[in-house]
């Protein structure tokens, strides 16, 4: 055989092998007709999306379902990547010495995730380097949820406030190592948080994340009287770390971002420029109208939103993300900018760009929502509510190709066909 | 002098109750829909609450008398709802129900869909009870009640649940003497074996402590039709409707009930829906419904595998059966003064006056709805029940829509 007849040979040979490949490429799950949004990747359009095992395999215009096992009509509702919670305390246990860390302030995540269309959690520094074993083998292993963690700048983490006040508890380089040379998979980034004392914790807490290459989350929320949001935001985060709680009214322990005549005080926008990501981390005590309300009128958007999920929050104004992404669609975020800031915002924020998008490849977790029309109401942690015309309700949730909620049964088939069977 | 001391007197007995009058309410819900079943009440009532408990129910009651006001004009008032199966001994253990993370932490699931009150369905028995006590039920706000397992560790896992030496009538009986306000009956369920023991044993502790005997499947050896027939009535058999291999169904492969399951019922044996992941079938509760067999109570069945299933919440499982037929009266009694009376217990389930005010107030949502059951078949339906408010003893535990919060000042 000659070289150049060879070459050809080859070609059809590969050409075949292609083909038979994508004939070979069943789609288990294809969700029809329903408006993607998909931030990372632009698309804010009607699509449908082939699941294939637990990966997305095709996004595209009209895709023939005659290779799909399961067709599922989304018409008319949004689909959009599973959402990332990129704030919850899910270290949950039974240690009555303990609130946060292996306590039941925590919650097991599985029960408020699917129901709301999320599908990545990120726990917000329950656990710190001593106890994250424990967390990874009680929760983190045992969740259908991913869950992500930030390790806590304190090695107990939250067992009690008073453990958290223990500076020599605060080890940058044993942090480092945990996140780097043990759980890199698992943890994306280090807390500093309930400390009541100067800029010590955060500054452990950016030398550990300089050690490991990750961001660092404060919580500022309990000094007295408050220490500068300023000086924390131009001096000692880098760009890229985050601060939470953003809308917190508690002006005695936390300097508020909105000053008490309404405005956005100058810094927070330059803050934002440098680089700083806001995150709303709303929880039972971090969400208030009167920051949040003006803030949005003056332009200031928080970077992501993200529920601060634990006992105290769930039944309150916060009751879970769904409901915080209505929230901003009610005060005059645009669904697309809701969904960015709780699908690729947060993937971004914790260098995971494999997350919270739709890409092709990428596992297949993806929320579908319904937006409902009707009067609602909306709470925030003061008791103060605004009213609302619009509501975020999670139709269908899938995590790695499996539905994992759904809520009208879109999937389900009609229940006499059961009978018919027969 | 004494003239007028007498005068300042009769003023001031006259002005205290004044005073305390304008507070006499922590909490009026105004212009609710209220169903009160045991009370027979379907009007539009006001209920005033004090002190944690129901003040009042009349009508037209003043809005000057209240420190808190509630519209709940469009809503349904009902009592706190009664789900009488559930998993709640949550803990840290994997793979188990009894202290494990198969059980759930009540609280995180009941105020969001109306419920106030849950019965464990005999995940502690009476060795790991007073774990159950301490870590979950003395730490809730949602008043959690127990059915005791016979078998001594309670969902401990196999083979531990196996061991008939284990099961003892005695000692069951006495932990539910020694906790008269929380263990409101027996519970049998989970065993393999062929003999009947376990059985008597449960219905030995039931009769001992007067309580009655709850009865969840599990029992793949022992005939539905004898198990009936032993059974007491005002016992409880609980996962009616499921079709599983490991028990007889209901209903027969031509679509009827069977003869020996509605002599039960007229017997007084009280069938419990027990959704969970498997125990609830439309091809089984919809022939059963449209034959006279339809459930004296709700039980979801609350565990970690039929959370987020078809079951989702007890709300869920009411929406189910007024899409099926039922009336909503039906629905709100089976839901409230039904549970409440299959456990022996008068004081809840109803807003009598003096009663702790559990209070559920409800939305009935118009729309295009489907439900999903244990075999991920789908009812379509056009109504909803939503949870708009809870109250738990008097306190504000879920507001859905602000419904009780202030509108901001802007």
């Amino acid at each position: 055989m000659s070289k150049p007849r060879r070459n050809i040979f080859t070609g059809i040979l590969l050409f075949l092998v292609c083909l038979h490949s994508l004939q070979a490429q069943q789609i288990d799950i294809l969700l029809k007709g329903g408006h993607v949004i998909d931030p990372k990747n632009k698309i804010d359009t009607v699509m449908d999306i082939a699941i294939t095992g637990n990966k997305i395999s095709q996004v595209a215009p009209n895709i023939p379902g005659s290779n799909a096992k399961k067709i599922i009509d989304v018409k008319g509702l949004f689909v959009t990547p599973g959402i990332i919670d990129m704030h919850v305390h899910v270290f949950n246990g039974t240690d009555p010495d303990a609130y946060i860390a292996n306590g039941s302030t925590s919650l097991p995540p599985d029960g408020f995730t699917f129901r709301a269309g999320v599908t990545t959690v990120v726990d917000a520094g329950s656990s710190g380097w001593r106890n994250f074993r424990l967390f990874k083998k009680q929760t983190i292993d045992r969740s259908q949820t991913r869950v992500l963690a930030l390790l806590n700048i304190v090695g107990n983490g939250m067992t009690s406030r008073f453990e958290e006040q223990d500076v020599t508890d605060m080890n940058p380089v044993q942090t480092a190592h945990m996140i780097k040379r043990l759980f890199p998979d698992i943890i994306v980034g280090i807390k500093a948080a309930h400390y009541w004392g100067d800029f010590t914790q955060v500054d452990r807490a950016v030398e550990a994340g300089n050690f490991a290459n990750v961001p660092v989350m404060v919580d500022f929320g309990e000094h007295d009287p408050p220490n500068s949001i300023e000086a924390l935001f131009m001096k000692h985060l880098r760009p890229g770390d985050i601060f939470t709680h953003t809308f917190s009214y508690g002006p005695a322990n936390r300097e508020t971002v909105v000053d008490e005549n309404g405005k956005v005080k100058p810094f927070i926008f330059e803050a934002q420029k440098r680089g700083i990501i806001f995150d709303v981390g709303h929880g039972g005590g971090a969400f208030s109208w009167r920051q949040a309300v003006p803030s949005m009128q003056q332009g200031f958007k928080p970077n992501v939103i993200s529920t601060d999920l634990h006992s105290e929050s769930m039944n309150s104004g916060m009751k879970d993300l769904s409901n915080l992404m209505s929230k901003f669609l009610n005060i005059g975020m645009t669904i697309q900018d809701v969904v960015l800031r709780a699908t690729w915002n947060p993937a971004q924020t914790i260098k995971r760009p494999d997350l919270g998008n739709l890409s092709v490849g990428a596992e297949a977790d993806i929320a579908v929502f319904n937006i409902r029309k009707g009067d609602f109401g909306f709470m925030d942690i003061r008791k103060t509510k605004i009213k609302g015309t619009q509501k975020l309700e999670t139709e269908l949730t899938i995590r790695a190709g499996k539905i994992v909620w759904d809520l009208n049964g879109l999937s389900a088939p009609m229940w006499d066909t059961e009978l018919q069977k027969k | 002098m004494n003239k007028i001391a007498f005068v300042v007197g009769v003023l001031c007995l006259w002005f205290v109750p004044v005073i305390s009058q304008a507070q006499q309410y922590d909490l009026l819900i105004k212009n609710g829909r209220v169903i009160d079943p045991k009370n027979h009440i379907d009007s539009i009532l006001d209920v005033a609450i004090a002190k944690g408990r129901i003040a009042k129910v009349a009508k037209n009651i003043s809005v000057s008398e209240t420190t808190k006001l509630v519209d709940a004009t469009g809503l349904i008032v009902t009592p706190g709802l009664i789900d009488i199966h559930t998993h709640v001994f949550v803990g840290s253990k994997p793979d188990k129900f009894a202290d494990g993370i198969y059980s759930l932490s009540p609280d995180d699931f009941t105020f969001k869909s109306g419920v106030t009150t849950v019965v464990d369905a005999g995940t502690s028995g009476w060795r790991n009870f007073p774990v159950f006590k301490s870590q979950v039920i003395d730490k809730s706000q949602t008043r959690i009640l127990a059915f005791l397992n016979i078998a001594g560790g309670g969902m401990g896992g196999d083979p531990g649940q196996q061991d008939v030496n284990d099961m003892d009538s005695k000692m069951t009986a006495l932990t539910v003497e020694q906790y008269p306000e929380v263990i409101v009956g027996i519970k049998i369920g989970h065993f393999e074996g062929t003999e009947w023991t376990p059985f008597e044993k449960a219905l030995e502790a039931a009769k001992k402590s007067g309580k009655p005997l709850f009865v969840e499947c599990h029992l793949p050896q022992l005939s539905l039709e004898e198990q009936l027939s032993r059974m007491r009535p005002g016992d409880i058999i609980t996962h009616s409707f499921e079709k599983v291999s490991e028990r007889m169904t209901v209903v027969d492969e031509q679509g009827r009930v069977r003869p020996f399951v509605m002599e039960a019922k007229n017997k007084g044996i009280l069938f419990d829906v027990g959704h969970g992941g498997a125990g609830f079938w439309f091809s089984q509760a919809i022939p059963a419904f449209k034959q006279g067999l339809s459930p004296n109570s709700f039980g979801s069945d609350l565990h970690r595998f039929s959370m987020n299933a078809g079951m989702k919440s007890m709300l869920n499982i009411m929406a189910k059966y007024l899409n099926m037929g039922m009336s909503l009266e039906e629905v709100i009694l089976r839901a409230t003064w039904n549970a409440a009376k299959s456990i022996k217990r008068d004081d809840l389930g109803n807003l009598t006056e003096g009663m702790v005010a559990d209070v559920s107030v409800l939305s009935l949502l118009n729309g295009n709805f489907g439900f999903i059951d244990a075999g991920g078949n789908k009812l379509e339906g056009n109504r909803k029940l939503e949870a708009e408010l809870t109250i738990r003893a008097g306190k504000i535990v879920w507001d859905l829509n602000g419904i009780a919060a202030q509108k901001l000042k802007e």
